[in-house]
């Protein structure tokens, strides 16, 4: 790989944001995710390959740390910031569409329920992948994910519930979204969610752990 | 009705900084230099931005019902299911609280996760939630010196939301308040404005008793709280 995608890539699995960013203190006064992204750019590097070679890989590693346990939620949150500081100059070219992303991934925390941690980090690590994440926050009724789904007909859906009494209203959206979209898929999580849950409710993919939900964004577009 | 309002000052909680890495999961020992400024900082920025108060009603208009598992207070009748009935049935009267940390610090949160500050949003989000809860256990602290002086005891606080007890329900706990009782009003999705609020129900009698570790009889297993109460003990 690339000196300068190598070191991107290190940057953002370890949270450098940028050269101003005291953290990680080893890497103080150091060019972070930032300035190399610019600069990789800058020489001539297509922003493909800064997704698919720096970019995707490191924010994998990331996920797959969180679920084995290595790492907590701040290390992730700083990785995600990292990886945000040099998606800005990759955004004009999603934007022309010199860059292709993977897919749209709507994602929101259900109707009653106003926890958007795990929500956001699903969020994150799904565009750590390579998705354009329609975010449309928390207390989601399933009139808005059906309104954003109209938007975005090829969008996958995530639904996130942090309460057992809220998880409820996931089993309505979905059942609306399949009457609806009957070929979408949904992917749901949080801490009440099980497997057996997801199928019970005619979900698609339970996932524990942010990263799960990349794999399985990743398996579906492969 | 005895009613009771408390305002604390956000010394009188004394949180510390690692009661909070404590509820981020960092275990002794574990290298926390990432976030350990950043909490004092808002630990520190939380002291002028708090406006914390409790305040809590009590009923005793309270008839329980086996069969369907509910109890009715002053002729409102909730659905508290299975696990909150087990644990409040033999009260012969019912406090009904709500604590609140003031807006600020949730305005807070939700504007440095807009502005991709996750980490300054997630802290000031966890700095929140411990300080409702520790409000609440200061108030739960003076309804059961109430209670103890009157030969009672007081079962632990019990929310909507939780251990099956239906979210939708707040809806009818707040027909027993006043309006913007503790400064806390609702949505119609049964979610607190402020957001870092917390209500519930704290049963009081002579036959209660308060289960030391609560977590046990709750089914949310990944709960952060439940995490951080099992490292402790």
């Amino acid at each position: 790989m690339n000196d300068i995608l190598q070191k991107l890539a290190y940057c953002v699995e370890n949270g450098k944001i940028n050269k101003a960013s005291p953290y990680p203190p080893n890497m103080k006064d150091q060019d972070g995710a930032d300035e190399l992204s610019k600069r990789a750019l800058e020489e001539g590097i297509k922003p493909d390959e800064i997704l698919e070679n720096a970019l995707i890989p490191a924010m994998a590693n990331v996920g797959n740390k969180f679920s084995r346990k290595e790492i907590y939620v701040p290390q992730m949150l700083m990785a995600a910031k990292a990886m945000s500081s040099a998606m800005v100059h990759l955004k004009p070219f999603f934007q022309s569409g010199e860059t292709k992303r993977k897919g749209k991934f709507i994602i929101g925390t259900v109707s009653g329920d106003l926890h958007d941690i795990g929500k956001n980090l699903v969020a994150m690590m799904i565009e750590g992948g390579g998705w354009e994440v329609i975010d449309l926050g928390v207390d989601v009724g399933t009139e808005k994910f059906l309104k954003a789904m109209d938007e975005h007909p090829d969008a996958v859906v995530g639904l996130s519930a942090l309460l057992t009494t809220t998880m409820e209203n996931m089993k309505k959206t979905v059942t609306v979204i399949k009457e609806k979209y009957s070929g979408s898929k949904i992917l749901v999580g949080g801490a009440p969610v099980t497997r057996e849950y997801c199928e019970k409710i005619g979900a698609d993919f339970y996932s524990p752990d942010p990263q799960g939900a990349v794999n399985y964004l990743k398996q579906l577009v492969s | 009705m005895v009613n009771k309002t408390f305002q604390y000052d956000f010394n009188d909680l004394k949180l510390s900084v690692s009661q909070i890495e404590n509820v981020i999961g960092y275990k002794e020992g574990e290298d926390r230099e990432i976030v350990t400024d950043l909490i004092e900082e808002i630990l520190k920025e939380s002291q002028e931005i708090s406006n914390i108060k409790a305040q809590y009603t009590i009923f005793n208009d309270v008839q329980f019902d086996s069969e369907t598992k509910s109890v009715e207070i002053s002729k409102i009748r909730f659905n508290i299911k299975k696990i909150v009935f087990g644990q409040i049935k033999k009260s012969e009267s019912v406090a009904i609280f709500l604590c609140t940390a003031g807006e600020e610090i949730g305005i807070r949160s939700r504007k440095a996760m807009q502005e991709r500050d996750f980490l300054r949003g997630y802290i000031y989000d966890v700095v929140g939630s411990e300080i409702v809860e520790a409000a609440a256990d200061l108030m739960q602290k003076e309804l059961e010196k109430a209670a103890i002086s009157t030969g009672k005891k007081i079962t632990n606080r019990y929310s909507p939301g939780y251990c099956g007890w239906d979210v939708a329900e707040q809806h009818k706990l707040f027909q027993l308040v006043p309006y913007n009782y503790c400064g806390i009003r609702l949505t119609p999705s049964a979610l607190m404005d402020p957001e870092k609020s917390v209500s519930g129900i704290i049963g009081i009698g002579e036959k209660v008793k308060s289960n030391p570790y609560s977590c046990s009889i709750c089914d949310l297993k990944d709960c952060i709280y439940r995490k951080a109460r099992e490292k402790k003990s």
